[in-house]
């Protein structure tokens, strides 16, 4: 199947917005997601981005049944957050349609979110990944990439909304 | 008790910085794993698009340690992206040397860090632990951290240069 490979653009974050909340449907937490369009938009666009995104493409004639026939419909997006300290590449969430899969779209993205760490110095990619989302394990295993929550017992923490707000108090 | 200050590093720290990094990394057991230098921690903290962001603890020279340090805490964090909740700051190193500890330096850095969130109307803090670490998961549990790996199943995934190389190639 022809796909292209290539950045999102502020005209993307509609698609995007979209993608991101089909993968939090499949990874049954829709009521985490806050983020709107807009967010996207200032975020990821403005002088100084939080985000880059690379975005998978097919052309027309195999879009999906959603696409409105005006423009090819976008299917896959991936967000690339690059890092200083260990010069890390950090990439997280990624979404490909069923019917796409096994296209070797997935592969092509992951390749070029390598492509671009290394050529900005950086010396290893760095996600998170849910336990019981054994296809995606299995990919990522097959590439080459080390679980350190299993090898290494490192344990991904967060402090958020309230707590958060309670230590910044006086 | 011991009087500190807490400031922004500033270009002349790096050295201090590099061997808090070190000294993090030896408790951690993984000291030959630190290959950063003075010089990548100048360019990549301090150039026209700093990669990191760092505060510093620093006591007078009458409490310095035995070696001469002022310079005696650190903590390292960056701004990252969540698909869902948008802004995050991911604190990636924290260290008090070990004679300045147990006098709310700990405590003070993470306040700042959290006010620092809150400002920059981020949603979350988020770092790793290792799971060994008992101390430092209570520390973070008693002020309302979360253990994502725990609760979730959110599992930590790296992939090293060699094998980013190879998925370039493919």
């Amino acid at each position: 199947m022809d796909f292209s490979i290539r950045a999102a653009n502020v005209e993307d974050c509609k698609d995007i917005a979209r993608m991101i909340t089909e993968l939090a449907e499949y990874e049954k937490v829709t009521d985490q997601v806050k983020i709107t369009q807009r967010d996207l938009e200032q975020d990821g666009f403005s002088k100084n981005p939080f985000f880059h995104g690379i975005i998978a493409e097919v052309p027309e004639q195999h879009k999906s049944k959603e696409g409105d026939g005006k423009t090819p419909t976008r299917y896959s997006t991936r967000q690339m957050q690059v890092f200083g300290c260990e010069t890390a590449v950090a990439s997280d969430k990624k979404w490909l349609y069923l019917c796409f899969l096994g296209k070797g779209i997935g592969k092509a993205l992951m390749s070029k979110v390598a492509q671009l760490g290394l050529a900005a110095g950086c010396h290893q990619l760095n996600f998170t990944v849910l336990d019981w989302n054994k296809s995606s394990v299995d990919f990522y295993l097959h590439q080459g990439c080390t679980d350190v929550t299993t090898d290494m017992g490192y344990h991904y923490m967060s402090c958020k909304g309230e707590a958060m707000e309670h230590l910044a108090q006086p | 008790m011991a009087s500190f200050i807490l400031r922004k590093a500033e270009p002349k720290d790096v050295s201090d910085i590099l061997r808090l990094i070190k000294e993090l990394a030896k408790f951690e057991e993984m000291e030959e794993q630190v290959i950063l230098t003075e010089k990548d921690l100048l360019e990549d903290g301090f150039g026209d698009h700093p990669f990191y962001h760092c505060l510093v603890a620093e006591v007078p020279k009458e409490q310095q340690s035995p070696e001469g340090y002022t310079v005696i805490g650190f903590a390292m964090y960056y701004f990252t992206y969540d698909p869902w909740i948008g802004k995050l700051l991911y604190l990636e190193d924290f260290y008090v040397m070990q004679d300045y500890r147990g006098l709310g330096i700990g405590s003070q850095i993470l306040k700042v860090l959290s006010e620092t969130a809150v400002r920059t109307r981020c949603s979350s803090m988020h770092f790793i632990v290792a799971e060994n670490n008992t101390k430092s998961i209570e520390f973070y549990k008693r002020r309302g951290a979360a253990d994502l790996s725990f609760e979730e199943g959110w599992r930590l995934f790296a992939i090293d240069k060699e094998d980013l190389l190879k998925m370039t190639s493919k």
